[in-house]
């Protein structure tokens, strides 16, 4: 670990303050989802107490949604050290088995489900699109291989403003799981060096996924792989579309709170566009923690080695909605949708920002 | 108790149908977390890469009845109890010392009722206290309980060490602010305290497990008062040249009206901690004042503030400094803020009339200092009273000055700690204003009460005959 990270662990190792706002902890309410307790068992390892075996599941118990490091007003960054200690776990091959597998599967396939198939909808949908043209629709692996009606929609959005765009048959992984996974390992900068590649034949890339949009817009950048595209997320691109008059606003009568991607709002500083486009649809209101100070919702690929917590973390957040009155939720990252979806009951209605937009 | 793998095994088979298996383990990292808490010498030995006592068993009941059912196979095999909470504790109450069964309560974090009618919140012990306040929020209301430690730890960890907030002498203190209780006792029975927290059906059965620190039971869920907004918050800094000008105008204030906020810092404090964050450049006891409530009411509260205040010599320094302190009020304790190792420090809040506390200031300010050239001392008093208030009082020794060995430096810390509440004690004060008892003050408790402590003894000796709850914390 580095001496950086060494000192960010021993300033978190006895402090709590951020305790309220960890998606995971409020969730699970153990001890051990803080960003203080793996803080203690890093400062261990690193007096050489415990070895990071010792400690590796409770590293990959945190979402790394940010919420911890935007509540420090000191500065102190729980994520950057979790993402460290998993990146040294892996050059020590101290990985848990079940991210072992994931990482396997993320190499295989590019995607950490192991998937090769995608549904036949997305296939009709994306063939319509697979001329070459100068935007290129970015979808990401949540969208195709496990919520391939999100793809479809975000599709049709598109469509629906008249924006001619394509879609790749064959979309390289963008490296934002492997990312998440371990970090800065070599594996992951292969990954977004290919798919950077791919990105650079066209002069503007749309990025539906706000886990690639982070990426694509950070770790790229810090880690020297560069995207001569302009890359735009999804919400910003239908803001302008909105603007421009390409896309017309619709009152569907609902009202509706907005669930943020920290990823948008927390990592890249993008919490009004989505808000705007929501507010040409319908009536928006906030719940508690939004913005950049938004709770993380859940999403896929923790699902696929804490499937229970994810579930609470999600049903936590529609708590959050029906606290406020809300019942509907919309959402623009794919994979809290998908969350979302999972838990929500009859009086919480969850819509992506798609299906608002085409009155799905 | 002697344990063995065997019996290790069959107990944990008893604790897991208790609270379900997934909601009790015996992991290296829930032992680990579970024996580091806020208290210096826990923190200290964690730095020196020692590992504090740890717990067999870590268990997460969801309610009073999983409690219950803790408690029964506790006492069956007269294992140790300890209960945490946020672990955001400073005297080391929620250490296991003795091992055996580590009951965290933060599974009990439902919100049973917002009843805007009596103006309560009913939650289970294990809310942090910043979720229920947030639950206040969304029908326009407010806890009123802000201690820095808001955000971190839960109802019961404030109920077991009697906290207390910074708007305290408006609002109240934590055991002020409880209607009723619900409480596990030692031998699993569930107890309900009176509906109301005012009577005359003998003595408050709340104030007995208020402040217990879990040697008497588990408070499993508590009715918590919530109050109106404010309609307008006022803050007024003060600067007092000598102490004793700032403790006559203060309490001449109580006498006329209850603020929300009030804060005094001794010059060194003010010369430190109120200068790095709030900016106030002056030599000097800083004082920040918060008055709220109706509009009209707070007009007449801030004439009256400043007629007194001005009687007393105090420097009005506007509202300036009073808000940018209220913003930070939490920014003191975020570590690169706060004293953290390898600095040793403690903070030894007592309480006293006011004919007393400012000569236990001078008391402890000089046995410390006189005993032990290489601590500072530093002070403010921030929970007033119309009889008297609290000093909040801290020494700080530099890193270079701790013993590397950690047993000499444990034995430093002990030191100076007897000798700054033996001095508070022996002056009128309380052996603990608002952080409790523990395990670090336990020895003290017979010296403050004397022939009173067969009470607690009593109590301890009827409620939990095992002796399994929480064992040598609050000196019992």
């Amino acid at each position: 670990m580095t001496e950086n990270s060494k000192k960010h662990v021993d300033s978190c190792r006895f402090c709590w303050m951020c305790r309220h706002i960890c998606p995971i902890g409020n969730a699970t309410g153990l001890e051990r989802n803080t960003a203080r307790a793996r803080a203690l068992g890093l400062s261990l390892v690193n007096r050489g107490t415990f070895v990071l075996a010792d400690v590796i599941d409770n590293v990959y118990e945190c979402a790394c949604c940010g919420a911890c490091t935007k509540e420090c007003v000191t500065g102190w960054d729980p994520v950057m050290f979790t993402k460290e200690a998993r990146l040294d776990a892996a050059m020590e091959g101290v990985l848990p088995e079940s991210i072992e597998k994931l990482i396997d599967s993320c190499l295989e396939t590019g995607n950490a489900y192991g998937l090769t198939e995608v549904d036949a909808s997305f296939k009709e949908a994306a063939a319509a699109h697979a001329a070459k043209k100068d935007i290129l629709l970015f979808l990401g692996v949540d969208a195709i291989y496990k919520v391939p009606k999100a793809s479809v929609n975000a599709m049709k959005v598109l469509e629906k403003a008249g924006v001619s765009f394509s879609v790749l048959e064959k979309e390289p992984p963008s490296g934002q799981q492997l990312e998440y996974l371990i970090s800065a390992a070599n594996e992951t900068k292969e990954q977004m060096i290919a798919c950077a590649a791919s990105l650079n034949e066209f002069q503007k890339v749309v990025v539906f996924d706000p886990q690639d949009a982070k990426v694509f817009k950070r770790e790229y950048k810090e880690w020297g792989v560069e995207i001569k595209a302009e890359v735009v997320t999804f919400t910003a691109y239908l803001a302008e579309l909105l603007e421009k008059g390409a896309l017309t606003a619709a009152d569907s009568g609902l009202s509706v709170v907005y669930q943020d991607p920290f990823q948008l709002s927390r990592d890249l500083g993008e919490t009004s566009e989505a808000r705007s486009v929501i507010s040409a649809f319908a009536a928006c209101n906030e719940m508690l923690c939004h913005g950049k100070d938004t709770m993380w919702a859940g999403n896929l690929l923790m699902k696929e080695w804490m499937p229970d917590v994810i579930l609470r973390v999600a049903a936590d957040r529609i708590q959050n909605a029906k606290s406020v009155g809300a019942d509907t939720i919309v959402t623009a990252s794919v994979s809290e949708y998908a969350s979302l979806k999972a838990v929500a009951q009859r009086e919480v209605k969850i819509l992506s920002l798609e299906e608002l937009i085409l009155g799905i | 108790m002697q344990t063995n793998d065997f019996l290790h095994a069959m107990i944990l088979t008893e604790l897991e149908d208790a609270v379900g298996a997934e909601n009790c383990s015996v992991k290296q990292i829930d032992k680990v977390t579970h024996s580091v808490d806020y208290y210096w010498l826990s923190r200290m030995w964690a730095d020196r890469g020692k590992r504090m006592p740890e717990a067999d068993f870590v268990v997460a009941p969801k309610d009073a009845q999983e409690t219950s059912r803790v408690l029964k196979i506790a006492n069956y095999y007269k294992i140790p109890v300890t209960t945490w909470g946020g672990g955001g504790g400073t005297q080391g109450g929620a250490i296991p010392v003795c091992g055996g069964i580590l009951l965290d309560t933060k599974r009990m974090n439902q919100i049973y009722e917002v009843n805007t009618e009596s103006m309560y919140i009913e939650c289970g012990t294990g809310a942090i206290y910043k979720h229920i306040e947030w639950a206040a929020n969304e029908v326009g209301k407010a806890t009123m309980h802000y201690p820095s430690s808001l955000t971190c730890s839960t109802v019961g960890g404030f109920l077991a060490h009697r906290g207390i907030g910074v708007v305290s002498t408006k609002y109240g203190k934590i055991d002020d602010m409880v209607l009723q209780m619900e409480v596990v006792l030692p031998n699993g029975d569930i107890i309900y305290t009176s509906p109301a927290p005012k009577h005359a059906a003998g003595p408050d059965l709340n104030q007995i497990f208020i402040g217990s620190e879990g040697t008497l039971g588990v408070i499993t869920k508590a009715q918590i008062r919530i109050f109106d907004q404010p309609e307008e918050r006022r803050f007024r800094g003060f600067l007092f040249q000598d102490m004793s000008g700032a403790f006559k105008a203060s309490r001449e204030l109580l006498q006329k009206f209850k603020p929300s906020v009030m804060r005094l810092y001794d010059p060194a404090e003010t010369a430190s901690l109120i200068k790095k964050i709030v900016g106030v450049e002056k030599p000097g006891a800083f004082m920040n004042v918060a008055y709220e409530g109706c509009k009209e009411m707070v007009e007449v509260e801030e004439k009256i503030l400043l007629d007194t205040f001005k009687k007393y010599g105090a420097e009005d320094l506007g509202s300036e400094y009073g808000e940018k302190w209220w913003e930070e009020k939490i920014t003191f304790f975020y570590p690169g803020h706060m004293m953290d190792l390898p600095q040793m420090f403690g903070t030894m809040d007592t309480i006293a009339p006011y004919g007393k506390i400012e000569e236990i200031y001078r008391a402890m300010k000089e046995a410390i200092e006189t005993n032990y050239p290489q601590a500072k001392f530093i002070a403010h008093f921030s929970h007033w009273y119309e009889w008297g208030a609290m000093v909040y009082d801290r020494f700080i020794v530099d890193g270079k000055d701790v013993p590397e060995d950690p047993v000499e430096a444990l034995r430093l810390h002990q030191k100076i700690w007897t000798t700054g509440v033996r001095a508070a004690i022996a002056h009128g004060g309380v052996v603990n204003d608002h952080h409790g008892v523990g395990i670090k003050l336990g020895r003290l408790m017979k010296e403050q009460y004397g022939p009173a402590m067969q009470v607690f003894e009593g109590l301890k000796k009827q409620l939990d005959p095992n002796g399994i709850m929480n064992p040598f914390k609050l000196g019992l």
